[in-house]
């Protein structure tokens, strides 16, 4: 595979002398009368294109395929010559449009046939081609400019396909002549300048058109060498459609094209709305989407048929009506970039259109045997329309293990949800490339691989080697602490995160603490906690490097995990309580968890009943300033949250619990006791609240 | 890469091996089933995921051990191996060539393994484009040496390819399977073989419908190994005990493992997730499952490049979305910020005009014709396709088009019925008049840009004005 070969660049010279505004004396009608209207009327006349029109719009057509298939690598410089030349684009890729080139064209307008022909010649045109051909492209500049010492493997090779009506084969000699002597003049100039190469090869297409009707005065020649640096072939052609033939058939060779043809494509009829009849569509793409047909032989086998001049062919494939639209990864190996052959023609535009809709089209390849093979697929991505090849052979791969069986393959509570939504968070996007970010430094891919660091400093794989990303508690902290940097906001937010895990510790919540593996009760409640607060700031302090905020919430744990003594106080008494509630509150939290725990059989009947009350109120809590989760039922939990900082919670409790709730329902709470603390109510706190918040007076976050 | 081991069976190899070091009398074909016999043991070992098959030659060659996992079968057919009159190379190479295409279709590289010893071979390495190599026995034919030698080429042909998976600070310990093979690129510019590094680092995630059935060069399954176990058990001497080994592969099944983890949320999110595979190489892990339900962790390989896929962009300039202003999924996951759009349309999606065939120009004159029958209220149509058909003619410098569109637009207002809204034959004698000025070339009225626009008539005035 070679970047700069022949086809990285093609000089197209047009000849704009006078003979060329001669009428290719093919006729077109394009006063198609009807019978009901053409009744007494003299049709137009038809129309007919001159030579020149014939030149422009099949080379406009070879350009057109060109770019549609290698919309960039692949250039063209177009030039007219008359009694000079004109250069119509550059060799920038910003210039390589058919809309540019129609545009040029239509300034340059027809041959003017009263211009004196001994001025005009189509030689002024390839010497403007060769010295074309030694300019250097931007990508032959950026490939010297990057390999610096080894810039001399830049290759510059060149086509030149030159349209004209010639005289002889003499006068087709001399136009090789010429070409070869320019070839080796601008050689020796661009060996002394940095934006000239010299030539290395230059292969010369000289297209002979002349009218219908009329005898060649040129002979038809295949390729051969004039000289080490240059070939030659001469093909003489009728103008009009068989102008187009030969084009279409030099734009494949030139560009390692091959065409398949799309069978049996069911389309409604203009007509007749509701039949439908089958059409064919022929597409151009690089003739590697036929390799396993060329390789396997294949090929007449795949339903190849040779038409016109016997040298195209073309590959039947048959299209099998898409059933779902659902979003597969299909065994590719190859897409290929198609061009319509005949690209405005009702059956090719329907075809086209369907696929730029978003619908892909599996396409099977015909077998004599009779069997189905689906050997591509047409595929639309961002506007453009790929033929994808898709593996049809035996894989290698078959049968492969199963993930579970291999390593890690039978642990069971791997983080998957947690994992998706870290992928989620982690998901790419393509940032527009400006002077900007490249300042900035780091590139984007780049950055999204620092991202994943960051957020990969700590993070547990399995449910029961974590406890603080089995809280919902946690949340807001574990989003937040992983960003590269924090604003005074989320700062806040981690800080309150804090304050309602010293709040829960308060209250006493149960935590989701695995107990998997160990038998019996798994650690005690304070041991709970202390777990969770070692966790939280193991997390932390991977962080702290990153600002001085990042800082500020470490210290904020480590404040606020040294216990208030009044908690201290309560947790002696407590202690001994603690161990015949502790089977009890473990259940509930596991259910509340909504994780994949096991349900203790035995206190099934109690957890489901109670977790309708209180269950999701239990592990989600956020601090008292900040807003209510929808879900929440605030009065509920505050009148059972001081019963519950008591101590164990029994069947009488709870039951308690739930006709006090059933009750509290019918009438307005009392302001101060929805606001107290420990059934205590704090007065005058709008003080506080002016002074900012007083957070450590007593481990207790006031409202 | 599947193998094929092509084992000359011909007279010549019972010729005896030259006894001096020895004490048993063999023959050629003893030594090379002895040699074979290591090869396989290695495979069934190391590479049990390897397709291997089994061809034997003479002046004809028979296809013994179709492509297959199963060793013991392979075994068996080279211990019943009969003898035969005498060695046609050619032949027994079509025959690969057969049985590989038939199996694997052509992309699939194979790796052929002979057995006998003949001077041609180099030859055939250069028809192969030089891609393979021949390995010969040194010194005295006896058991000892083609253990040697076997051991020696199994270390060269069947390596394994460990490597690290990445994902930030996750890691994994992985066998790429198979390896993957060196790729040339440019051979002008770029010569150099490119390696796919040994630390695969993730760079970020992708849906499946974004990614959409990229192409690949080679997909390999990326299986977890355990960091603990002995890397170097090459040859089957160091291999452990199956017991042993079982055991310890239940233990592994139980540490938790990152490939684990990352298949199972890649499946259910139906993401891919982008890895970096060498400096502008990229590649995609996914989850692969075949029909029996089982699934496993599968990487495809892009081709290398700065901008493998067009629809996606270039790799390097695909950063995180915290990055971006507004995330460009949406708040609900509604929208993508893929595929990237080209900046210039493709033909089929502009509208282009190609009048090679007659019925294309007949088509879009047909078409001005049809909407200036429905004048006024098709105004806009008939301008839009009478600019179009303009600018295709002046592009091709066909003036006399021109004229002729202009003079049946003459021929419609004549034409126009006494109930015809009087703005129709105004605008049909107005885009008549532009069309004969642009055909006359004159740079005033003939400019490819610009357009010719609806008259503005005034009917409330009586009149017409410009």
């Amino acid at each position: 595979m070679k970047m700069f070969s022949v086809s990285h660049k093609t000089a197209f010279v047009v000849d704009h002398c006078p003979y060329m505004a001669e009428s290719c004396r093919q006729q077109v009608e394009c006063d198609v009368l009807t019978k009901s209207r053409g009744q007494g009327m003299i049709p137009l006349a038809p129309v007919s294109k001159s030579l020149w029109t014939c030149a422009v719009e099949c080379s406009m057509e070879y350009c057109r395929i060109l770019y549609d298939v290698y919309p960039l690598k692949k250039l063209i410089n177009y030039i007219v010559s008359d009694s000079e030349f004109h250069i119509l684009n550059s060799w920038r890729q910003e210039d390589q449009s058919t809309h540019e080139l129609m545009s040029a064209l239509a300034a340059v307008g027809p041959p003017n046939p009263q211009e004196d022909p001994e001025c005009c010649s189509v030689l002024h045109g390839l010497v403007a081609a060769v010295e074309s051909l030694c300019k250097i492209t931007e990508y032959q500049h950026e490939a010297r400019t990057t390999l610096m010492d080894t810039a001399d493997r830049v290759a510059n090779r060149g086509r030149i396909i030159c349209l004209t009506n010639a005289k002889s084969d003499t006068h087709v000699r001399m136009l090789e002549d010429c070409v070869q002597e320019t070839i080796l003049e601008q050689n020796k100039m661009a060996a002394g300048s940095d934006r000239l190469m010299p030539i290395q090869q230059c292969e010369l297409v000289l297209v002979h058109i002349f009218p219908q009707g009329e005898d060649t005065l040129v002979s038809d020649r295949p390729k051969k060498e004039v000289s080490s640096l240059l070939t030659s072939e001469v093909h003489s052609v009728r103008a009009g459609r068989h102008l187009a033939t030969k084009l279409n058939i030099l734009v494949q060779q030139h560009f390692d094209l091959a065409s398949t043809t799309i069978t049996n494509i069911p389309m409604k009829e203009e007509q007749h709305a509701n039949t439908s009849a089958n059409y064919d569509v022929e597409l151009l793409h690089h003739r590697d989407a036929h390799l396993e047909f060329f390789k396997s032989g294949d090929l007449h086998m795949a339903g190849s048929t040779s038409r016109d001049s016997g040298l195209k062919e073309t590959v039947t494939l048959k299209w099998c009506t898409p059933r779902t639209n659902s979003v597969e990864l299909h065994y590719c190996t190859g897409a290929y970039r198609i061009s319509p052959t005949d690209v405005n023609s009702r059956p090719s535009s329907c075809l086209t259109n369907f696929l730029l809709n978003g619908r892909s089209v599996l396409l099977e390849q015909p077998r004599k045997s009779g069997s189905k093979v689906i050997s591509h697929m047409l595929s639309s991505h961002g506007g453009e329309i790929f033929l994808h090849v898709l593996n049809s052979t035996r894989s290698t791969l078959e049968d492969p293990p199963s993930i579970s069986e291999g390593c890690g393959g039978r642990v069971t509570d791997y983080r998957i949800t947690d994992f998706g939504e870290f992928m989620r968070e982690n998901r790419l996007t393509p940032v527009p490339e400006s002077p900007d970010t490249e300042a900035s430094g780091k590139p984007p891919a780049e950055r999204a691989k620092a991202q994943l660091e960051r957020y990969t400093r700590y993070w547990p794989m399995i449910i029961s080697q974590t406890t603080i990303f089995n809280m919902q508690a946690v949340v807001p902290l574990a989003n937040l602490i992983v960003k590269e940097s924090l604003s005074e906001e989320d700062l806040l937010t981690c800080q309150k995160t804090v304050y309602n895990l010293v709040d829960m510790e308060r209250k006493n919540d149960p935590l989701p603490i695995s107990t998997v593996g160990s038998r019996g009760k798994g650690p005690k409640r304070d041991e709970q906690y202390r777990i969770m607060w070692n966790e939280l700031e193991t997390l932390v302090k991977t962080h702290v490097a990153g600002s001085e905020r990042h800082q500020r919430v470490l210290d904020c744990i480590i404040a606020c995990r040294s216990k208030p003594p009044e908690e201290e106080e309560r947790k002696k008494r407590g202690r001994k309580r603690e161990d015949k509630e502790d089977k009890a509150e473990k259940s509930i939290n596991k259910d509340s968890e909504d994780k994949s725990w096991q349900e203790s059989e035995r206190l099934k009947g109690v957890v489901e009943r109670v977790k309708e009350e209180q269950g999701e109120s239990e592990v989600i809590k956020d601090s008292p300033d900040s807003p209510e989760p929808l879900n929440k039922k605030p009065r509920l939990e505050e009148i059972q949250l001081p019963e519950k900082a008591k101590g164990p919670v029994s069947l009488l409790t709870m039951w308690t619990n739930r006709i006090t709730v059933a009750n509290s329902r019918k009438h307005q709470e009392f302001a101060g006791r929805i606001s107290s603390v420990n059934n205590k109510a704090e007065l005058y706190q709008h003080l506080k609240d002016e002074n900012g918040m007083d957070l450590h007076e007593n481990g207790k976050a006031t409202r | 890469m599947p193998t094929v081991v092509l084992m000359d069976a011909s007279l010549s190899m019972t010729r005896p091996v030259s006894l001096e070091q020895c004490s048993e009398e063999l023959q050629r074909k003893n030594l090379a089933v002895a040699g074979l016999t290591m090869l396989f043991e290695h495979m069934a070992n190391n590479y049990r995921l390897e397709f291997t098959s089994l061809v034997a030659f003479s002046s004809l060659w028979e296809l013994l051990v179709p492509f297959t996992r199963d060793y013991n079968t392979l075994q068996e057919a080279l211990n019943n191996l009969e003898d035969y009159d005498k060695t046609c190379l050619e032949s027994a190479l079509h025959g690969v060539s057969n049985v590989v295409q038939q199996e694997w279709g052509h992309a699939c590289p194979t790796q052929l393994q002979m057995t006998d010893t003949m001077h041609n071979l180099e030859q055939l390495l250069q028809l192969n484009g030089g891609d393979g190599q021949i390995f010969t026995m040194e010194g005295q034919l006896c058991l000892k040496s083609v253990q040697m030698f076997t051991q020696i080429m199994l270390i060269d042909l069947y390596p394994d390819f460990p490597a690290v998976l990445r994902c930030g600070n996750l890691a994994s310990d992985v066998q790429v399977f198979p390896r993957p093979e060196p790729v040339f690129l440019d051979e002008e510019i770029d010569p150099m073989p490119r390696h796919i590094l040994t630390d695969l680092e993730i760079v970020g995630f992708i849906e499946i419908g974004d990614i959409s059935s990229p192409p690949v060069m080679s997909r390999h399954l990326v299986l977890p190994i355990a960091v603990n176990k002995e890397v170097d058990d090459v040859g089957p001497g160091t291999t452990e005990e199956p017991e042993e080994e079982t055991s310890a592969n239940q233990q592994a099944g139980k540490v938790p493992n990152f490939c684990v983890l990352l298949h199972g949320s890649l499946k259910v999110e139906g993401m891919v997730a982008l890895v970096q595979l060498g400096p502008e190489w990229y590649g995609m892990l996914y989850s692969q499952a075949d029909s029996k339900k089982k699934s496993n962790l599968m990487m495809s390989l892009f081709e290398p490049g700065p901008e493998p896929l067009p629809w996606l962009g270039k790799v390097s300039q695909l950063g995180p979305i915290s990055d971006a202003a507004e995330n460009p999924y949406g708040e609900d996951d509604s929208k993508s910020p893929f595929p990237l759009q080209p900046k210039i349309k493709r033909s089929y999606a502009q509208n282009v005009t190609v009048w090679i065939k007659a019925s294309g120009l007949q088509t879009d004159v047909q078409k001005i014709l049809r909407n200036a029958r429905k004048l006024p209220e098709k105004t806009q149509t008939f301008y839009k396709e009478l600019n179009r058909l303009r600018k295709a003619a002046l592009a091709f410098g066909f003036w006399e088009l021109l004229k002729g569109v202009a003079e049946l637009l003459e021929r419609e207002c004549t034409l126009l019925p006494d109930t015809a809204h009087p703005d129709a034959a105004f605008q049909l004698s107005h885009a008549a008049k532009q069309l004969k000025l642009a055909s006359t070339g004159d740079s005033q009225y003939a400019a490819f840009d610009q357009n010719i626009n609806p008259m503005h008539t005034d009917f409330s005035g009586g009149g017409a004005g410009m």
